[in-house]
């Protein structure tokens, strides 16, 4: 048949399937006839449920040939091992998994085994690992907050390209790693403790067409997100509001919103002498702050983590929020979301003052753009560590993060000439998985980033007395927001002393 | 005795209330199960009338409904891989075969405890049952370095054996009360007709006992099939069941309600067919010794 011929006749197949003349089976195995697959069809089967649209060709999407050679080289004494790795699931580890390690174990004969679990579950696997020195797991998935705790059980990843010169990937270049990503993900004191894996940040994201409709520009300022959110909310409200927070009482996710809003009024949580000071002026302005712009959010904020937050924005029930940069390629996704092509990604606004880093304690940085994040480390007690490098190597090279990007759904890449890559840019489109909101995010890590103090009490004090106290503090338990900052800040002592 | 039609008409109202607050909850989890993600956040919320989709179904157990089974490399745009089918069969494997240690074991042992009368007895079914009263808590970080040092850390036999392990003393004192209710002078009588203690366990106490072996066991397999913290301790890649698997669909970027309520929806089925098998017996076994005589 014609090539014109078939089109045709698959016109008028279509047409009749379309009108009801045709049923869905005999439908099928003509257009299986054809040629044609469920997908061609667009019928939303296949094996990309999503329906993820990608802007290059699969053989784009595999390792270069360069990097598979050096693992065929360099893994052959190692053929036959297996290495474990508990992660949380977040898009790098999630990519790996599902797409990326099947060339590794080709080309090395190695076995991964990743376990994806939430992340308090992973601590509590990695706690157990290290207490019992058993080595159950060969590479370490390790939180920003928890450095502090695991920076002598692993291999400083400098020392392993030192020691271990033949094991070294050509070109892994560990400089390239952003510097403000490794000092607020990967270091402890002078220790690297692994290298930056991933990188949530938070990001402004905020309705376009909202934005236009009302005449507003996008948030510069502390200022004018307040007055955006309110102005939104006061003319669009209750269908839509102004801003989505996430401010679930004692949650986590309450602690990280909090501390953009001090940061961000020029405040900070420990000063110099390593005392908490979020109780002092600047910290009650950020509160009363915070007060302010929460009357500018949907009923039921102080339920949501980021999650609810996330889904505030997806449902077109809010126009505007700084969080995550990794909620954007799933707002640009039209299968998940009501809002795809209408967010925009900006830089956080600009703080009304902003504390220096030598000003706060514990290796504290201000800054709006509150960073998450996790490292990747060979345990100190694997059993195979060598060949737990190499994978690491691999995991985390320049090459394996531009996959990760544009397979793993847009997420920010840990390394500078990953924001470069061409296969990165060529997925700067609308659509899910895009990485058009990327330069934002690198901006944010270079120029606004703020990190969160390092001390083996901080898991404590973020994921429990802070959030706790701010929580009661919303839901009317003080009487204004000194009471419940100095009440806070009492416990915060309580826990520093022990 | 007569009721008015007012007071038949509450009695109605009631009864679908009450069936309804039971119902509503699983009617609206399995109804999750069947929208885009962007349908089930809706406000004011729907609970009917929404597009359905097995989309969600197709992600969870990799089959693309009519055209065979998809791939388990299917992923979503934030790289989530919500391939569960393996999970699911995990988790049938740990539960039925759990149960039938706990229920051989302890069928044997309550029955021992029922009828034969030796010396501490009292102390041993009060010691049997102290043991559900440690916080599992307590016991799951021993164990898993016993079963590291056993080699049974992530396989079918160790999650099975603790399993086992953790419902026996449910099961024992469970039997032991059914046993408790069948008349000990039928044992009697078959023992001066000359029959074994073996015998008549197994050809006269037994079939009497059915239906508390069956209403022990859906107890025991449910016990098994919603259990978490020790599979999360004692499993890495091997093998993991539903209720941990389902906390994997928190995510960094949010949690995937839908694919989540797919495999609870799914996982309901296996226990449901359970409860159909011995559902005969089980009404017998939950009301066996509510009569005295």
């Amino acid at each position: 048949m014609k090539e014109k011929d078939r089109k045709f006749y698959l016109a008028s197949v279509t047409d009749r399937f379309v009108r009801g003349q045709m049923d869905r089976r005999s439908f099928l195995r003509t257009a299986g006839t054809l040629g044609l697959g469920a997908t061609a069809l667009g019928m939303g089967f296949g094996s990309r449920p999503f329906g993820v649209t990608r802007a290059l060709a699969q053989e784009q999407l595999q390792p270069s040939a360069e990097v598979l050679s050096w693992l065929k080289d360099v893994a052959k004494p190692f053929a036959g091992t297996t290495l474990k790795l508990a992660t949380e699931s977040t898009p790098p580890s999630n990519a790996i998994n599902s797409q990326l390690k099947k060339y590794f174990e080709e080309a090395t004969g190695i076995r991964v085994e990743i376990e994806v679990l939430p992340l308090e579950q992973v601590l509590q696997k990695l706690t157990l690992d290290v207490a019992s020195s058993l080595g159950s797991y060969d590479l370490y998935y390790i939180d920003q907050s928890w450095s502090a705790s695991f920076s002598e059980d692993v291999f400083d990843p400098r020392e392993q390209l030192q020691e271990k010169p033949d094991l070294a990937m050509p070109n892994y270049n560990i400089d390239d790693f952003m510097p403000a990503l490794v000092d607020g993900i990967a270091k402890y004191g002078d220790r690297w403790v692994g290298v930056p894996y991933d990188i949530p940040i938070f990001i402004m994201i905020y309705r376009k067409d909202i934005y236009e409709k009302l005449g507003l520009k996008a948030p510069a300022t502390f200022e004018d997100l307040l007055n955006n959110s309110v102005a939104i909310t006061k003319e669009m409200g209750p269908n839509l509001y102004g801003y989505a927070g996430q401010m679930k009482s004692g949650h986590y996710a309450l602690e990280c919103e909090w501390t953009s809003m001090l940061w961000g009024n020029g405040g900070s949580i420990f000063n110099a002498d390593k005392k908490f000071v979020g109780n002092d002026e600047r910290g009650i302005a950020a509160l009363d702050y915070y007060t302010r712009l929460k009357e500018a959010m949907p009923p039921g904020v102080d339920q949501w983590t980021w999650d609810g937050q996330g889904q505030a924005i997806a449902q077109g029930v809010a126009a505007s929020m700084l969080s995550w940069g990794e909620f954007f390629p799933y707002f640009d996704d039209a299968s998940q979301t009501k809002v795809s092509g209408l967010c925009e990604a900006v830089v956080p606004p600009q703080p009304v003052a902003l504390r220096k880093p030598e000003e706060c304690g514990y290796g504290e940085i201000p800054g709006v753009g509150h960073q998450g994040g996790s490292s990747l480390a060979v345990s100190r007690y694997s059993k195979s560590p060598d060949a737990a490098w190499i994978f690491m190597q691999w995991a985390t090279c320049a090459d394996t993060q531009a996959l990760i990007t544009t397979l793993g759904g847009g997420t920010g890449p840990t390394r500078a000439s990953v924001y470069d890559d061409p296969r990165v840019k060529a997925n700067a489109r609308v659509g899910a998985g895009t990485t058009r909101h990327l330069s934002v995010v690198r901006e944010t890590i270079d120029k606004y980033m703020g990190s969160e103090p390092d001390l083996p009490e901080w898991a404590q004090l973020s994921s429990d007395t802070i959030p706790v106290g701010l929580g009661k503090y919303f839901a009317g338990s003080y009487g204004s927001s000194k009471e419940a900052m100095d009440d806070i800040a009492s416990q915060v002592e309580t826990v520093l002393k022990g | 005795m007569h009721q008015s039609a007012f007071t038949r008409t509450l009695r109605t109202i009631a009864g679908w209330l009450v069936v309804g607050a039971f119902f509503f909850p699983i009617y609206f989890w399995t109804s999750v199960a069947f929208r885009d993600a962007k349908d089930i956040f809706n406000w004011p919320p729907i609970f009917f009338g929404f597009q359905p989709t097995v989309r969600n179904f197709e992600q969870v157990f990799g089959i693309s409904l009519g055209f065979g089974f998809g791939s388990q490399e299917t992923v979503t745009p934030g790289g989530g891989n919500f391939y569960m089918g393996p999970r699911l069969w995990d988790s049938i494997v740990v539960a039925s075969f759990s149960t039938v240690l706990a229920i051989v074991v302890a069928t044997l042992a309550s029955y021992a405890l029922s009828r034969m009368h030796f010396r501490g007895r009292h102390e041993f079914v009060n010691w049997v049952l102290s043991t559900r009263m440690m916080p599992p808590v307590a016991v799951a970080i021993p164990m898993f370095f016993i079963f590291k040092q056993f080699n049974l850390l992530d396989t079918y036999t160790g999650v099975i054996l603790v399993h086992g392990l953790m419902n026996l003393p449910l099961a024992v004192l469970l039997l032991k009360s059914f046993f408790d209710d069948i008349p000990a002078e039928i044992d009697e009588s078959a023992l001066l007709d000359g029959a074994s203690r073996w015998t008549i366990f197994r050809r006269i106490v037994l079939p009497m006992a059915k239906g508390g072996i069956a209403a022990t066991a859906v107890l025991c397999f449910i016990f098994s099939w919603t259990e978490f913290l020790f599979v999360l301790t004692l499993t890495q890649t091997g093998l993991k069941t539903v209720p941990v698997v389902s906390s994997t669909f928190v995510t960094s970027i949010g949690t995937a309600w839908g694919n989540m309520a797919a495999l609870g929806a799914a996982a309901i089925v296996p226990a449901f067919i359970v409860i159909l098998l011995v559902q005969r017996h089980l009404v017998r076994g939950l009301t066996m010794g509510s009569l005295k005589q």
